[in-house]
């Protein structure tokens, strides 16, 4: 199956309704970004989990019903877009017995800058998280050179560290890294354009502030 | 197959002399080292001399080649090269940095670890490993600290990923005050900072423990040894808020027992950062109702109230209550509640249950500590941490803890505070009476328990009664004290539900003080409730003759001023019998029971029997000890002689032995006691009758007065007082006319 090769065949295929595997993927594509949208959005757990589910129900619908109109926005934005009357209707309900304690972190949802970077930085999670996925489980690339690169990114390690480590040189530790960087670039390009959500794609819609994290 | 692994392996296993023409041709499709055949630079040294030169600029303990290091200085097409290669360096290790905010497992775990990064890799100085927790507000991970290899816990808080400049600030300042706090039983706080990724960290002490509900339940056998775990953490708030530091969100997860039995609390002081990002889950909602009240049952219900202000360092305490609830019964005081706004509601308007009605075994002394702790009204619990621990230490002492006689204080304190009891005299006799209840209640339990805690009962009334200021008093008397009683009431019945006989003790007190204030009514439910309880427990043998006696004497004098002088003596002549054999014959209280059986007999006009009883009294009387209370009753039967002379209508007898009264007892109490006022106008009946009317409105005006101020206007006595005035006024006129 090719679904999970674009977006746009992601797309068409959620047009059949019977077509299981295509709402399954849409869903585990899709629901983890919503859910760490959500948290970035200054939910809990149990109530991002309850934003996404209703945001890709509604995205479903809206989207079967023809509502969902690819030239003005990217599939992001307009998950975006829902998520945030969802969130709004949320807070809304539980407003009336919300008890104010302090100054809040939730973000204000009104500011499309703030919320637009709160979900930007979920969805490049996603992005890193898969091809991290694809890199070990594979590409074949050696497990020597994945360990070095695991201890120079995760335990923060030097070069020279690594190497001796692993009885290398410093030079192998920096070959390592460059072979590593190139294949998740490529990973990493191409599913940014699976995902259809660039930062150039932002920006092209006009809804991608230049720097949404200083918002 | 790619040959790039391939390529790889033979890179590992090769020795580098760091001169020979290192680097070879590698397969077309490894992109990570496209370009590598050719040589860069101007050709002289190798690529990978270059290379390896570009990395030690990012990393200084890499040895590059000296002489490279050298030739790039005066060879532009090197240095050119070298440029070119450290900014492509740069650019992976950008790139790849992006990944420390991408978990560390493999994807099908799909669980993202937010590792902070900066342009000099992870959190500067830590080594980050496993999560250890995540919850709404943050994920919890092992790590180690670089420079020391001390393993420590990093937590980065989420929802602060998008905060303002304002609450960063604000948190890195939080973070500063609680790092400088030092305690055993508090984990410390190393440093603090914001990542690049924008979640603020901080990095503590790890501690390899167990949660404090969890160790209590496997490992905390014994009353004590729970006391002595509760009384480390008491130590250790009390600490924090002598610093002014309240941590807000103790609950169990928050205290962990160490591998040496000491717990360590976490966050301390950092619910308030906490409480920012979890803002948006303070609602009703239904979704994860359950884990909303998992985190609110240990909230104050002043912090449920929705006005901070209310919130201060006593929140800690209560929140200690919720803990060492649970700890006791194993449930939480409201665990009932199905929603938020019940929860608030049971917080504020009930009682958490007695934890004895739930485990039976419970130690009375720490449900007493528990209960105190989970008062609704902040002002009822312990004022400071350092309060909880000095009872805790008192329990560990087996000494008496302050908390149970603490709260029936606080009502007295209360009443006062709002109604002036109005004359001192009746704070004295609440005092007085409320005094000899409390000893008598205490009896029960053995005797250096009893007297320390008299006299710490003695302390706090006499400190609550001497803050009683008459200058602000207003309202009638009878508000106040009936308020004060009904006050007490409750509060002794709900302390004391389970003690039949203790709470016996105490109604009889309350009546003979509904009496001093001419409540009979009330006086009768009270003191025929007590004699009921404590007349069964004498015939079972549960209660001792001293302390039935004492009630048959309290229900003699209920008799008495109900006007029932037959039914009065009969309980006088069962006290006296009572008291003859408990006490003795010439003991001060059995004394006292002649003296009042005399007059229940004058009562009935048997002046023969009344006068031959308090002959017998005033001759036992001579051998008492030289006491203040002995003074009391001898002045009480030259007091008793002159009524009984009044009754055989010998006036001038009675006036003779009046003023004996009046000189003895004005060198026992000052001369506006209700006892002077009394004997004053007692003295002016007599004097008017054998015509002594100066006199007799001299006292029978100062006697109105006195019992106006101590009895209340509305009084028995002082209405009599006040109409023999009148009669006097009227008599003096007459005669003048």
């Amino acid at each position: 199956m090719d679904l999970d090769r674009t977006t746009t065949a992601l797309l068409t295929a959620l047009f059949d309704p019977k077509n299981a595997a295509a709402w399954e993927m849409f869903d585990r594509r899709y629901r983890p970004i919503l859910v760490g949208f959500a948290r970035n959005c200054g939910l809990k757990d149990n109530d991002a989990a309850e934003i996404a589910q209703e945001t890709i129900v509604r995205f479903v619908e809206e989207y079967r019903e023809g509502k969902y109109d690819r030239t003005r926005g990217r599939l992001g934005a307009w998950l975006v877009t829902i998520a945030r009357y969802r969130m709004l209707d949320q807070k809304r309900r539980k407003g009336v017995q919300r008890i104010e304690r302090g100054e809040s972190a939730m973000i204000d949802l009104d500011d499309e800058r703030s919320v637009t970077a709160a979900y930007e930085a979920e969805r490049r999670q996603a992005v890193l998280r898969e091809a991290l996925d694809e890199l070990r489980t594979r590409s074949k690339t050696d497990p020597k050179t994945v360990k070095a690169f695991e201890m120079l990114v995760y335990h923060g390690m030097t070069t020279q560290q690594v190497a001796t480590e692993l009885g290398m040189s410093a030079h192998d530790v920096y070959l390592a890294k460059s072979r590593i960087a190139a294949k998740l670039r490529d990973i990493v390009q191409r599913l940014e354009n699976e995902y259809e959500e660039s930062p150039g794609d932002w920006e092209s819609t006009g809804r991608r502030p230049s720097a949404g994290l200083e918002a | 197959m790619s040959s790039a692994s391939d390529e790889f392996d033979r890179t590992l296993h090769r020795a580098s002399d760091g001169s020979a023409p290192l680097h070879r041709a590698v397969s077309d499709d490894d992109e990570s080292t496209r370009g590598a055949s050719h040589p860069i630079g101007c050709g002289r040294f190798a690529r990978e001399a270059l290379e390896v030169l570009a990395v030690s600029r990012f990393d200084r303990d890499v040895v590059a080649d000296e002489r490279l290091e050298a030739h790039v200085v005066v060879c532009a097409d090197c240095a050119n090269a070298l440029q070119e290669l450290e900014r492509e360096l740069g650019e992976a290790d950008a790139f790849l940095g992006e990944f420390k905010t991408v978990a560390n497992v493999s994807a099908t775990t799909s669980q993202r670890v937010p590792v902070a990064s900066g342009d000099d890799g992870p959190i500067r100085g830590y080594q980050l490993g496993t999560e250890i927790h995540r919850g709404g507000q943050g994920a919890v991970f092992h790590a180690e600290q670089i420079a020391t290899r001390r393993p420590c816990a990093v937590k980065m808080l989420l929802g602060g990923k998008f905060a303002s400049d304002k609450q960063r600030l604000r948190f890195e300042r939080e973070v500063e005050v609680v790092a400088k706090m030092r305690h055993p039983s508090i984990v410390t706080l190393y440093e603090s900072g914001i990542a690049t990724t924008g979640e603020p960290w901080f990095a503590m002490e790890f501690i390899a423990g167990e949660r404090l509900d969890e160790f209590v339940r496997a490992k905390c056998s014994s009353a004590r040894l729970l006391g002595a775990l509760f009384k480390s953490v008491a130590e250790a708030v009390a600490y924090a808020h002598r610093r002014g530091v309240i941590h807000r969100d103790l609950k169990p997860g928050n205290i962990l027992v160490d591998r040496e039995g000491t717990p360590r609390i976490l966050d301390f002081g950092l619910a308030r950062l906490d409480d920012a990002s979890r803002h948006g889950d303070i609602d009703g909602g239904t979704t994860a109702a359950g884990e909303f009240l998992g985190t609110f049952a240990y909230a104050a219900p002043e912090q449920l109230s929705g006005d901070p202000s209310l919130v201060d360092s006593r929140c800690d305490l209560y929140a200690l209550g919720v803990v060492l609830f649970e700890c006791l019964v194993g449930q939480k005081p409201f665990s009932g509640a199905k929603s938020i706004a019940e929860l608030v509601t049971q917080k504020t308007m009930s009682s958490p249950p007695r934890p004895r009605s739930l485990v039976s075994s419970v130690d009375p002394d720490l449900e007493v500590i528990a209960l105190r702790l989970l008062a609704a009204d902040p002002a009822r619990r312990y004022d400071t941490a350092d309060a909880l621990v000095e009872d805790l230490a008192r329990f560990l002492d087996g000494r008496p803890i302050l908390a149970r006689e603490d709260s029936v204080a606080y009502v007295v304190r209360k009443t006062l505070r709002r109604h002036w009891i109005p004359a001192s005299f009746a704070a004295l006799l609440v005092m007085t009476v409320f005094m000899s209840a409390i000893a008598l209640f205490v009896a029960y339990r053995n005797a250096e328990r009893e007297r320390e805690r008299s006299e710490r009962t003695l302390a706090s009334f006499q400190k609550a009664l001497g803050s009683a200021n008459p200058e602000t008093g207003s309202g009638s008397s009878s508000m106040g004290i009936e308020d004060f009683l009904g006050l007490v009431e409750q509060q002794v019945t709900a302390e004391l539900g389970d003690e039949p006989y203790q709470l016996a003790g105490v109604l009889r007190t309350l009546g003979l003080i509904h009496l001093g204030f001419d409540d009979a009514e009330r006086a009768k439910s009270a003191i025929e409730e007590a004699h009921r309880v404590q007349e069964d427990g004498w015939e079972r043998g549960e209660v001792s003759a001293a302390q039935f006696a004492e009630t048959e004497f309290a229900l003699a004098r209920l008799l008495f001023n109900l006007r029932d002088f037959v039914g009065a003596e009969a309980c006088y002549r069962r006290a006296l019998a009572l008291r003859e054999a408990a006490l003795g014959p010439d003991d001060v209280d059995t004394v006292e029971t002649l003296r009042q059986l005399a007059s229940a007999l004058r009562a009935q006009n048997r002046l023969e029997d009344a006068q031959a009883v308090l002959d017998d009294a005033w001759l036992r009387s001579a051998k008492f000890p030289d006491t203040q209370a002995a003074r009391v009753i001898r002045v009480g039967l030259l007091h008793g002689r002159a009524t009984l002379s009044a009754a055989r209508n010998d006036a001038a007898s009675a006036t003779v032995q009046y003023e004996e009264a009046l000189a003895a007892l004005l060198q026992m109490v000052p001369a506006d006691d209700w006892r002077i006022g009394r004997t004053r106008y007692n003295l002016a009946r007599m004097q008017l009758r054998t015509g002594a009317l100066e006199a007799a409105l001299e006292n029978a005006t100062a006697a109105e007065r006195i019992l106006r101020e101590k009895k209340g206007a509305d009084a028995t006595m002082t209405r009599e007082a006040a109409s023999l005035c009148e009669t006097v006024r009227k008599i003096s006129v007459d005669g003048d006319g």
